[in-house]
């Protein structure tokens, strides 16, 4: 069990307090639920505030509790603790981009109660309407987006051209979506593939020619993948990489450092020059060769044992793109 | 946990909240219970609750208590800074909250107390809230979005309509911040650069410091009207745009029209490949993009960045002999 401050508890009191006081005779257990905890914590927690008040700390100066036979609770003479705390900065960011990036799926409704309640939000943090955090959750085509998710929830395969960015090239899949998610800027669909025979994810933006099968009955998902709520809390895992993959050490220049960020990579190791060593794991030559293209004197090869070409994936690619330019 | 800890914060903060003066650390030890007596130990134990009182986000205002000589310290906390005023949310509306924050996600952010502070969650049928109309456009939705170190400090200063400064591409700036977006999967800073005279757009993992806010108000407003459309990585920085000719090969012409936007004009040649007129600030960025095409794209235009991106593959070509990339 992890370990409850003072400080912690000071927390909840200070926000559990002026919701009781201001909604006299709610039953503690469906106040319990309000706020996410057991009877038992909320019934502790009204026994300190019981004990809280202003000197003298005479019985007429101190919060008075009652919770009657039905298990009512109502708190007087507590108007100190009429209204909760602020918002911290980082709450109020996190509500508001959290709700901004909502607001900007596609389809969701513009003036529903979310609108509404972002709006409030930003009035009550005194922010100019609109016009403080701007989130988009990736960028795709809207329509696209829209079609797919009616897929997902209508359990209805979907054919499509797709674009592997690793191997560089289109294939046609047809797939049985399960969801839609977006995760640091891109929006991916998560499903069954029926080419590759197994669990896939594509990233959205790269999806081509889409049509509904909808004959099909689409491949059952793995229960509870549907249920948003009940997706984990942690962030979500978008590359597995297969095991045996060769791996490739690289040595970034700072200027190339955001490949570490974009990419996983194992035994990052800072040097004292302030470059970095970083071992990827490589799905697809063509990726690699982009890659290195891309980085240029930025990046240098460091190990690469198992990729025996690796030193002229670079050079070849180069002279290829430059063929178009002599 | 100790229970006197928590009921001497709780008596604190009420007594603090109660008073319309600075009330002396002394007075204090004798209007709050369970404090220690005069001495070393009471000064120890005053210190950490006022440090503990701050982390919760208790604001506290620290004045001189008149007629004292040689000046005391006096404490209070100021009814505006500590309560949150009732943003008036409607049942469907803190749901609609509650969602959004289950379903976007910013890491490392957000937390249940600021949804306590908004009155907790609308009771629903046991485990999960009440989630009312928004769950079919949602459902299936989720998202992660990235945080920086600067988010937290960059909303807080923007909340407050106070300036910042920061280190930038070398360079101390002095800004007055407007908006924070999230697009292409970063976050981005828009505001008034008081150096160089003009709006700008940071990239915030660019920052090269830590952000301070400093002691002056914003003067300078914002000028565009809301958010702008998505940042491109090639068009922040300081110069003005170039436009820049890119030839794409049929094949990848729809992709490379829904990674530059639909704002951006192309002209269509009879094989099916297209000639896009991009706005390009900064031609570093501009060339990750343009060799992400690998032989499938090339750069017409300016003539000047066309034979930079052939001296940048010409050196990548000779690495494979020599030991540019080894």
């Amino acid at each position: 069990m992890s370990r409850v401050t003072a400080a912690d508890r000071v927390r909840r009191v200070l926000a559990v307090v002026p919701w009781i006081v201001a909604n006299p005779g709610e039953r503690v257990a469906d106040v319990a639920q309000r706020f996410g905890m057991t009877e038992e914590t909320l019934l502790a927690d009204l026994g300190v505030i019981y004990m809280v008040g202003l000197p003298p700390y005479s019985p007429d100066a101190l919060v008075d509790v009652q919770i009657d036979d039905e298990g009512r609770v109502t708190i007087r003479l507590a108007d100190f603790f009429a209204r909760p705390l602020r918002l911290t900065p980082s709450q109020g960011l996190a509500l508001l981009a959290s709700s901004d990036g909502l607001l900007s799926v596609p389809g969701t409704d513009q003036s529903g109660a979310l609108a509404r309640a972002l709006n409030k939000l930003e009035a009550t943090l005194g922010l100019v309407r609109d016009e403080t955090v701007d989130v988009h959750l990736g960028t795709a085509e809207e329509s696209l987006l829209e079609r797919l998710r009616t897929a997902a929830a209508s359990a209805v395969e979907v054919e499509m051209r797709y674009y592997s960015y690793g191997r560089d090239e289109y294939t046609t899949r047809v797939v049985a979506p399960w969801r839609i998610f977006a995760d640091s800027g891109n929006w991916y669909l998560h499903g069954w593939c029926r080419q590759a025979d197994g669990e896939r994810i594509f990233r959205v933006d790269r999806i081509e020619n889409l049509n509904e099968l909808s004959a099909q009955k689409s491949q059952d998902s793995p229960s509870g993948v549907q249920d948003s709520v009940q997706w984990p809390t942690d962030r979500l895992s978008i590359f597995h990489p297969q095991a045996g993959a060769p791996r490739i050490t690289l040595l970034l220049a700072p200027e190339a450092q955001w490949v570490t960020e974009a990419y996983p990579c194992e035994n990052v190791v800072k040097r004292s020059d302030g470059q970095l060593e970083a071992t990827l794991v490589i799905s697809a030559l063509p990726w690699l060769e982009r890659l290195l293209v891309r980085l240029g004197p930025a990046a240098t090869v460091l190990s690469n044992e198992e990729l025996p070409n690796a030193e002229t994936l670079a050079s070849d690619s180069a002279k290829r793109i430059l063929q178009r330019y002599r | 946990m100790s229970t006197n800890k928590l009921e001497r914060l709780l008596n604190l903060t009420a007594v603090l909240l109660d008073t319309t003066r600075p009330l002396a650390a002394e007075e204090l030890r004798q209007k709050v219970e369970g404090y220690p007596p005069p001495g070393t130990a009471f000064h120890r134990a005053f210190e950490r609750d006022k440090d503990d009182l701050r982390v919760l986000g208790v604001p506290l205002t620290v004045e001189k208590v008149p007629a004292t000589d040689p000046p005391v310290d006096g404490y209070r906390i100021d009814h505006d800074d500590y309560y949150l005023p009732d943003p008036g949310l409607a049942p469907d509306e803190l749901a609609a909250l509650h969602l959004a924050s289950l379903t976007v996600r910013l890491d490392g952010l957000g937390d249940q107390e600021a949804l306590w502070k908004l009155g907790g969650m609308s009771v629903g049928d046991g485990e999960t809230p009440a989630v009312a109309a928004d769950t079919d456009v949602v459902n299936g939705v989720v998202a992660n979005i990235p945080t920086d170190p600067s988010l937290v400090v960059l909303f807080q200063a923007i909340s407050e309509k106070r300036v910042v400064e920061f280190v930038y591409r070398d360079q101390p700036r002095t800004v007055d911040p407007w908006r924070l977006d999230f697009h292409r999967g970063r976050w981005y800073l828009t505001g008034y650069d008081r150096v160089r005279e003009d709006e700008r757009n940071f990239r915030l993992d660019r920052f090269e410091s830590l952000v301070t806010i400093i002691d002056a108000k914003v003067e300078n407003q914002q000028t565009s009207a809301g958010a702008a459309g998505p940042i491109q990585p090639w068009l922040v920085g300081d110069e003005s745009p170039t436009v820049a000719k890119l030839l794409v090969d049929a094949d990848r012409v729809a992709m490379a029209a829904r990674q530059l936007g639909s704002d951006i004009s192309r002209h269509e040649q009879a094989d099916g490949s297209a000639v896009f007129d991009v706005p390009v600030v900064n031609l570093s960025a501009f060339r990750t993009f343009v060799l992400g095409f690998l032989e499938y794209a090339e750069l017409l235009e300016p003539a000047e960045w066309r034979q930079q991106i052939v001296g940048w593959l010409e050196d990548i070509e000779r690495g494979s002999n020599g030991e540019a990339l080894r």
